[in-house]
């Protein structure tokens, strides 16, 4: 059984290279009605295509391919066919001079094989080609309808920057070309999909990251054979260290200024088309749990925000096993007064504790979904009709107890503390496994399942980056920008594990302030 | 690529198998909800007639005691007492907990038991048989606190109280305070077992103020004070307060007394008293020093004295020294000749000095106790006068000092 799949497999991996060059890879003919023939059997029922014969100086055969809704027509009509088309009785010897008299784009492109010709067109690109030439000429003149640049809603900022990524690569590419200037600032473009062919930045700073994690980072992405690449999720996960980890390796950001901040650290980062989400690797678990505004606020506060976020990490994932635990099986632990409280409050339940947190649990993940999926305008009555069932009629109709409502409540608060939506859906995810471990093991339960999920977290690795450091393995000096957020006049050195090729980012010695021992 | 995702499902169902299995196989077995508890919150032991134990525990009704959001008024009325107690005779405290039990359709649960209550008779005839349970059964807590009644345990526990829920959080509550002694389970084991061989356990009481209803409350009336585990003799409430300045536990106290010279009562509040023990043995001689440091506040002032006089504080400040020294020195003369029971912490105090002269008496301790001489080094220092410094509604010519 496995020797056979192992087979079929291998077999398909040799056939596609051969399938997929055919012909395409053919040099343009001389013959411009075979090219042109070629190119509409290939664009067959594409009822978009548009193809146009013309004479350029009335004699010279030619023919205009693009695809209709991408190409800037007035611009084309303008620039490109009125001086073509106008009497001239200049001779040109080759589409060259001609390109370089007669066609008032910037932005133009010579080819010579059919390959290229196609992907032109479908990236939007007017395509000329001449009679008895063998090459065309792709001219720089797309144009589509594009989102404007926005605040992006899932990573709002009381300050700092408010733009956000769009969906049109050429724009987020000019968003980080606008933060960094220096020419250091590399940008490898590649395709990837067979059908979609997305194009894909690989964003870098030349000097600063280090080289064979770029070389990693391409050959990954070279790597991918798929389809169509619709959003950048799906590029993270085929390029992930581990992918059956329930923790994003990848960090994801619609924010320009998050994604520039990771590049002036030495890491990478990847641009997609048709997406506003950008990845940056490596990462750590810290950079889930930071938010760009800590590097914007004083330090002091963030530095009190990044603990108030570690705290409620925990309890977002252990308060609901904790409570299960206790009330199971310890019932000594709790001071007696409170204990009894609670047992009050049990009183009338039908349920066992650990079914109570589990039903809890789930309408509140519930409700959440609904709340994501449902039209902005239902959103608020859903939001009404959860917080009346489960805050209210559940606990009079003696279906839930009350302090289980308040432990739902804040372990729900507690996960939206995290900045990062990836990193909280993994908490929020691990919450339950470890609400079944306490509600058959009790706290040594929970203690097995923390040690489990501490040990992954030791195993993996973000583009070989250990994921827990700079605290496992200890870097004492890194913690300054995990265990406080350290002034940006102390933050002279880049993270140790992607900045160590150029290690200083500032100059020493910038804490403002009149000088010591003066005058 | 292939065979590997068929490993990992492999892996995977081994995990969940395995996994699933720890949880259902070693897991849930002493899983108890807590609303299945029966939870004690005071033990009460007593001697039957024919010479068997009778358990009695306090339980909590937690609907009543509040915090239960369908019953509405938490605290209700008479027949809606928040505690309730059950008794159950035995040969030892476990058999009569195993008989309880049939009776209770909740299972007892000890964790929450705060406080432990010896009745006369049985500590008449010795408790040490009886502390075993609570050391050795996992449940209870080593910071019980421990009490011996003037009568019988049961009745205490019954009591319904004013201003606390229950009897139990009555006697918790006093024994906080330390106006009498404080003494937990873990004290008890420490001292039961140490080489003085006495302890000093407090005396609780009741008083109804209706006896239909059972409506009451409790106080702490003195020490009881045991040899070998059995009762010697009591302490009235004035010794008690000198056995508390000698152990170094006295938190709440006020000092009243009538300064030399002058008319009419001042009373001292006590701020922070320290209390040390320095053996020594001299020639054969075994002798102990208590130095007491004491700091007060002057609290009331019914006499003619201006407060602002320093020579009138000196003198004042002495005197009260005078008057510590004069309540420890009751006191040592009824624990020390009369009793000879070790409850003040000289034993352990001349084993840590002098281990190898301790091992030597230790056998025959009591009597060497009594031989033991000691001085009281008392030192008092008035840190604050109060509001008023100057006497109210007496005629400047008649004040003393300036």
């Amino acid at each position: 059984m496995v020797k056979r799949r192992r087979k079929q497999v291998s077999s398909k991996k040799e056939s596609t290279p051969a399938t997929r060059t055919e012909r395409n890879n053919d040099a343009l003919s001389d013959d411009l009605d075979k090219n042109a023939d070629h190119i509409r059997s290939v664009y067959a029922e594409a009822s978009d295509l548009i193809f146009r014969r013309f004479y350029i100086a009335g004699k010279q055969k030619a023919v205009l391919f693009y695809l209709d809704g991408l190409v800037d027509i007035q611009e084309l009509d303008d620039s490109v066919l009125s001086p073509l088309m106008e009497e001239f009785t200049a001779e040109y010897s080759d589409v060259k001079e001609l390109l370089e008299k007669k066609i008032s784009v910037s932005g133009v492109k010579e080819f010579t094989n059919i390959q290229d010709c196609l992907k032109k067109i479908s990236s939007g690109f007017p395509v000329i080609l001449l009679e008895g030439r063998k090459s065309g000429i792709a001219l720089n003149l797309t144009k589509f309808e594009k989102r404007a640049i926005d605040e992006p809603p899932a990573e709002a900022v009381i300050r700092g920057p408010r733009e956000g990524f769009v969906e049109t690569l050429g724009i987020n590419r000019t968003m980080l070309r606008r933060k960094i200037k220096s020419p250091k600032l590399k940008m490898k473009e590649m395709e990837i999909g067979k059908y979609s062919v997305t194009p894909v930045i690989l964003a870098y700073m030349d000097g600063i990251a280090e080289e064979g994690l770029i070389k990693e980072a391409e050959n990954r992405l070279k790597r991918i054979d798929i389809d169509g690449v619709l959003d950048s999720g799906i590029i993270e996960e085929l390029v992930e260290d581990n992918p059956y980890s329930p923790f994003p390796q990848i960090l994801t950001t619609e924010r320009p200024d998050v994604a520039t901040s990771h590049l002036l650290e030495g890491r990478f980062v990847v641009l997609v088309d048709g997406s506003p989400f950008v990845l940056i690797a490596p990462v750590t678990i810290y950079s889930f749990l930071q938010a760009s505004e800590d590097y914007y606020n004083r330090f002091i506060i963030s530095t009190l925000i990044r603990w108030l976020r570690y705290i409620f990490l925990l309890i977002s994932l252990l308060l609901p096993s904790i409570y299960v635990a206790v009330i199971t099986f310890h019932a000594e632990m709790v001071p007696t007064s409170l204990m009894i409280g609670m047992a009050a409050s049990r009183e009338a339940i039908p349920f066992p504790a650990l079914i109570e947190a589990l039903l809890m649990e789930i309408t509140f993940e519930a409700l959440r979904e609904a709340g994501l999926r449902l039209p902005k305008q239902v959103g608020s009555a859903v939001s009404i009709v959860g917080a009346l069932v489960i805050g209210e009629a559940a606990v009079m109709a003696g279906i839930v107890s009350a302090p289980m409502v308040i432990v739902v409540a804040l372990t729900g608060i507690a996960s939206f503390t995290i900045p990062r939506y990836s990193g909280a859906a993994a908490i929020r995810m691990l919450r339950f496994p470890m609400i079944l471990l306490a509600g058959t093991l009790g706290l040594l339960g929970i203690m097995l399942g923390l040690i489990t999920i501490i040990i992954h977290l030791a195993t993996i690795r973000s583009f070989g980056v250990p994921y827990l450091s700079p605290m496992a393995p200890m870097m004492g000096s890194e913690t300054k920008d995990v265990l406080v957020r350290a002034p940006w006049w102390k933050l002279n050195t880049r993270p140790h594990l992607t900045g160590k090729y150029n290690k200083y980012r500032q100059a020493p010695g910038q804490k403002p302030g009149p000088k010591h021992g003066g005058d | 690529m292939a065979y590997g995702y068929l490993h990992f499902s492999r892996k995977l169902l081994l995990i969940v198998f395995t996994w699933g299995s720890l949880l259902v196989l070693a897991g849930c077995w002493d899983r108890v909800e807590i609303n299945d508890l029966a939870i004690v919150l005071a033990a009460g032991i007593d001697k039957t007639e024919d010479d068997q134990i009778e358990l009695t525990v306090q339980l909590a009704i937690p609907s009543q005691m509040g915090g239960g959001q369908q019953q509405g008024s938490g605290t209700g009325g008479p027949g809606k007492e928040p505690t309730i107690t059950r008794q159950a005779t035995g040969t030892t405290i476990s058999e009569a907990a195993s008989i309880l039990q049939q009776k209770l359709p909740r299972r007892i649960f000890w964790g929450h038991n705060e406080v432990i209550v010896f009745g006369k008779e049985l500590a008449e005839d010795g408790i040490r048989e009886y502390v075993e349970f609570f050391a050795h059964h996992p449940e209870p807590r080593l910071r019980s606190y421990i009490f011996v009644s003037e009568e019988k345990a049961s009745a205490l526990l019954e009591v319904i109280p004013y201003l606390e829920q229950s009897s139990s959080q009555f006697a918790r509550e006093l024994a906080r305070f330390q106006i009498g002694l404080r003494v937990t389970l873990k004290d008890l084991l420490e001292r039961i077992s140490g080489g003085a061989r006495a302890v000093a356990l407090p005396r609780l009481a009741y008083e109804f103020d209706n006896l239909k209803d059972k409506k009451g409350g409790l106080n702490i009336n003195g020490t009881a004070i045991f040899k070998e585990g059995k009762i010697e003799g009591y302490l009235d409430d004035r010794l008690t307060r000198g056995l508390l300045w000698i152990r170094n536990e006295v938190h709440l106290a006020t000092v009243s007394f009538t300064p030399e010279n002058a008319e009419g009562y001042m009373s001292f509040k006590l701020l922070r008293s320290n209390t040390q023990l320095h053996p020594e043995i001299k020639d054969g001689k075994w002798k102990m020093t208590l130095s007491i440091t004491t700091e007060d506040d002057i609290e009331e002032n019914q006499t003619n004295l201006v407060l602002t006089d320093p020579k009138i504080i000196a003198e004042l400040e002495e005197q009260l020294a005078a008057k510590i020294d004069e309540r420890i020195e009751m006191t040592l003369e009824k624990i020390q000749k009369e009793m000879q029971a070790d409850v003040l912490g000289f034993a352990k105090a001349f084993e840590q000095k002098y281990p190898d002269e301790w091992d030597q008496v230790k056998d025959r301790w009591e009597e060497k106790f009594a031989e033991v001489e000691i001085e009281v080094v008392s030192k008092a220092y008035i840190r604050r006068l109060g509001m008023s410094t100057q006497p109210q509604g007496i005629p400047e010519e008649e004040m003393k000092g300036e």
